[in-house]
């Protein structure tokens, strides 16, 4: 019975990690929010905004990554730090054109 | 002129090896009812070796889907649906997971009819609920390539690069 049990809340707990990780799709504008998880190999970051969204941002060609008004690469970005970013969406994709990291 | 892409890039890699564990799951799943309803022993132990099969197989996979990601989400118009394909891989790969662990646990123990009999309704379960899951990835997956062209060439007009 144990084990049965044991089976079910493991399965109960990694359905609901499998299916908590939805993404918003907002309109074109500039957002502020919380860096929520960054994946350098993919040059994707994504943000918490302040009415709590979830916003998936893959780094374009064009995307201008700065702080403090400098640029500075990707690896600069860290969980945790504050961002004002400004989209563009395209279908529902959102294009980051500009990272502004605040702290 | 245009140059045609190589068929070994990347992201063709998850087409490449999506197939195997998609038939060998739903395969696993069929089988394994079909034992129970006929009583069939080697139908079960087909069945017990297309889930193990199949898993590892969807392991490969989701590791191929993720280099995939990085590559063709920017070129996509809806990256939601490639979210939701990935979420639900993620659930269908662990279902079955589980239950190639619990086949394996009533093969190699022996726990007992009552036990054994708890254990292969709960194997049963999670392999419907798996390949239900498995479906809607699959369409999942041929939406994003069919409907938004995810890893494709498009050739150019004059097909130049032919």
């Amino acid at each position: 019975m144990r084990v049965l049990l044991g089976i079910f809340s493991v399965v109960t707990l990694l359905f609901m990690a499998a299916c908590g990780e939805s993404t918003d799709v907002v309109e074109s504008g500039t957002y502020t929010g919380t860096v929520d998880e960054v994946e350098a190999e993919k040059s994707e970051i994504y943000v918490k905004t302040e009415d709590g969204q979830k916003l998936e941002l893959y780094f374009i060609e064009e995307t201008e990554l700065t702080k403090n008004g400098e640029a500075v690469e990707f690896s600069a970005l860290e969980e945790g730090q504050k961002v004002k970013v400004e989209v563009k969406k395209v279908g529902q994709r959102l294009d980051p054109l500009k990272v502004d990291i605040k702290e | 002129m245009e140059t045609l892409p190589s068929i070994w890039r990347t992201e063709v890699l998850h087409a490449l090896s999506v197939h195997l564990p998609l038939v060998s799951l739903m395969l696993a799943t069929l089988f394994f009812l079909v034992a129970l309803i006929l009583k069939k022993f080697w139908l079960k132990k087909a069945s017990g070796a297309l889930l193990i099969i199949g898993t590892i197989g969807a392991w490969i996979t989701m590791l191929t889907g993720d280099a995939a990601d990085g590559i063709v989400s920017r070129s996509l118009c809806d990256p939601t649906v490639l979210k939701t394909h990935e979420n639900f891989a993620s659930l269908t790969t662990i279902l079955f997971t589980v239950a190639s662990v619990v086949y394996i646990l009533q093969a190699l123990i022996d726990w007992g009819v009552k036990i054994k009999l708890i254990f292969h309704v709960i194997m049963g379960l999670l392999m419907v609920v798996g390949t239900v899951t498995l479906m809607y990835v699959g369409h999942l997956g041929a939406s994003l390539v069919y409907q938004q062209g995810a890893g494709t060439h498009q050739p150019s007009e004059d097909c130049s690069e032919f």
